[in-house]
């Protein structure tokens, strides 16, 4: 039993720097298969969400998300929406002026003006869900805007 | 009395057998240093390299001729936090203009994963479906899965060796508890030990509970030689106060005066996590209580209080062990060793230590040769251009 266990003691002790090399020369490939497991992604509050609708405007695409009320356990009573225009020749325009329904009632929202030379955002809520702006920030070749709405199942 | 083990086997003073030794891991410097195939775009890459190149090949014979593992150890370590905070600087400033990441880098998912956050997603990957952290799942520069793979296997592979032979933040409180020669503060209580495991813990369930890294964006004090978030509101500055301090006083002024590694021992949920994962790695260290006269050397030597009088007298370390090698340098009778799981304490000792340290002085190639390499190059473009960028 002794000369079992100082055997698998040796072999495992070799092993350890078959499995460290591996880790580093295979990372692409262990990665990309880690990548592909279903629980790996990134939570909600930090990719967004996920989208719910693109609507093609004429030199503007916008991406409504679906709004973000994750929490440990079941939702919050506040959480966020993401909106992101994109131009489909990766130029902004100077000034972007939307009125944005983003839980798809057929009623504006929130109508939202981003100067996207400065940065200056102006968000006017509509619907009394809509609370304030979270972050507005160019990223990339688009402009994301984060705005901060009350969970409809939780305000009632 | 001096002692030496296994006298016929061991390499120490043995020229002939530490260059044989050296053999295997010259070939695996090399391989780990060119990618396998050596492309030199400038005379400066290839001086890089040969640096490098000999730079760890005289660690590692040294190693081996002088019987000694933690000076060199350390040498190769604290350069690669050195060359590491330098070169993720200057890569930073190159591709943003600044240290900063401002709500863009965010909300593109672009923060470089570091091995720490290991220890914030898990609970929240359980009860909240998701990785709670803006970095990217997989491509580009440090991302979430690649960093993960490394996490994984250098757990399996070396337990909390980690924490002594390939974290890149390491090498900084290691290099400030060797600037004096004795400690100013003599005595630090071991209970200290612990309270990494209370960090782990708070900073786990914090993460959860506020579905943000709890522990990147308060307390982490490689902020100060990494990357950190712009100071826009009050919020931010008193994040930035807190990292900065936690920073100058566990990385900076405490290693000093006790000659300890305190932001390692006291503050890390990694290397918390860490000391777990040494609970299922085949590497020890062990103590041969034949050998040892209970001196105590190795008590005071012991940079993370792993090593206490209840130890010595276990015959081990306790979990917290990094496995430097300070407390196997510091005992005059060849008493501690690396040691095997599943094999007798005090036999072959020689052939534990070298199964330890190819694996071991290999992480630190892999994580140092190319950092040293593109470091190396920004200096000389310094020294030549009087610039970094």
């Amino acid at each position: 039993m002794k000369k079992l266990l100082a055997f698998l003691g040796y072999t495992w002790a070799i092993a350890c720097l078959i499995v460290l090399l591996a880790a580093f020369v295979k990372n692409d490939s262990f990665a990309g298969k880690m990548a592909k497991l279903p629980f790996i992604k990134l939570h909600p509050v930090y990719s967004g969400g996920d989208e719910a609708k693109v609507i093609n405007e004429p030199g503007m695409d916008i991406t409504i998300y679906k709004p973000v009320f994750d929490r440990v356990i079941g939702e919050s009573k506040t959480g966020f929406v993401q909106i992101k225009f994109t131009s489909p020749t990766d130029t902004l325009p100077s000034l972007i002026n939307k009125e944005i329904d983003y839980n798809f009632d057929n009623a504006v929202d929130f109508s939202v003006e981003i100067n996207t030379v400065t940065g200056e955002t102006k968000l006017k809520p509509v619907n009394t869900l809509v609370k304030d702006l979270n972050v507005s920030s160019r990223v990339k070749k688009s402009w994301v805007i984060r705005v901060n709405v009350t969970n409809p199942a939780k305000s009632k | 009395m001096k002692t030496t083990p296994e006298k016929n086997f061991s390499t120490t003073g043995k020229i002939g057998k530490s260059l044989l030794l050296l053999l295997p891991m010259t070939l695996l410097i090399f391989i780990l240093s060119t990618g396998g195939k050596p492309n030199f775009t400038s005379q400066v890459s290839l001086i890089a390299f040969l640096i490098t190149f000999f730079f760890f090949n005289i660690l590692f014979f040294m190693i081996l001729y002088k019987g000694k593992v933690d000076k060199f150890r350390a040498a190769g370590f604290i350069t690669l936090a050195l060359f590491f905070a330098l070169t993720f600087i200057v890569d930073l400033i190159n591709a943003r203009g600044t240290m900063t990441f401002n709500n863009e880098t965010m909300l593109s998912c672009e923060i470089p994963f570091c091995h720490i956050v290991s220890t914030m997603i898990i609970l929240p990957l359980i009860f909240s479906g998701g990785i709670i952290f803006p970095g990217s799942i997989i491509g580009g520069f440090a991302s979430i899965t690649s960093m993960l793979v490394i996490v994984l296997g250098v757990m399996i592979a070396l337990g909390r060796g980690f924490c002594s032979w390939g974290c890149f933040y390491g090498g900084w409180d290691d290099g400030t508890s060797r600037i004096l020669r004795k400690p100013v503060i003599k005595k630090v209580n071991p209970a200290f030990r612990w309270a990494a495991f209370a960090v782990l813990i708070i900073v786990a369930i914090v993460s959860l509970i506020m579905v943000n890294p709890f522990y990147c964006d308060w307390l982490c004090p490689f902020k100060t030689v990494t990357e950190f978030e712009k100071v826009t509101s009050f919020t931010v500055l008193l994040k930035t106060i807190t990292f900065v301090s936690l920073f100058a006083a566990l990385v900076i002024i405490l290693p000093l005066l006790t000659k300890k590694r305190i932001q390692c021992t006291t503050l890390c949920p990694m290397g918390a996590l860490c000391s777990l994962s040494n609970k299922i790695n085949v590497f020890d260290v062990r103590i041969d209580k034949e050998k040892c006269n209970d001196c105590m050397l190795c008590t005071k030597a012991c940079p993370t209080m792993s090593l206490e009088k209840t130890d010595v007298a276990n015959g081990k370390p306790s979990i917290t062990c990094m496995k430097c090698g300070k407390c196997i340098d510091a005992c005059n009778r060849s008493a501690i060793n690396y040691h095997i799981k599943g094999t007798p304490v005090g036999k072959r000792v020689t052939l534990a230590r070298m199964l330890f340290l190819y694996p071991a002085f290999t992480l630190l190639v892999l994580f140092t040769s190319g950092t040293m390499q593109q470091g190396i190059v920004l200096l000389v473009k310094l020294f030549t251009t009087g610039s970094l960028l």
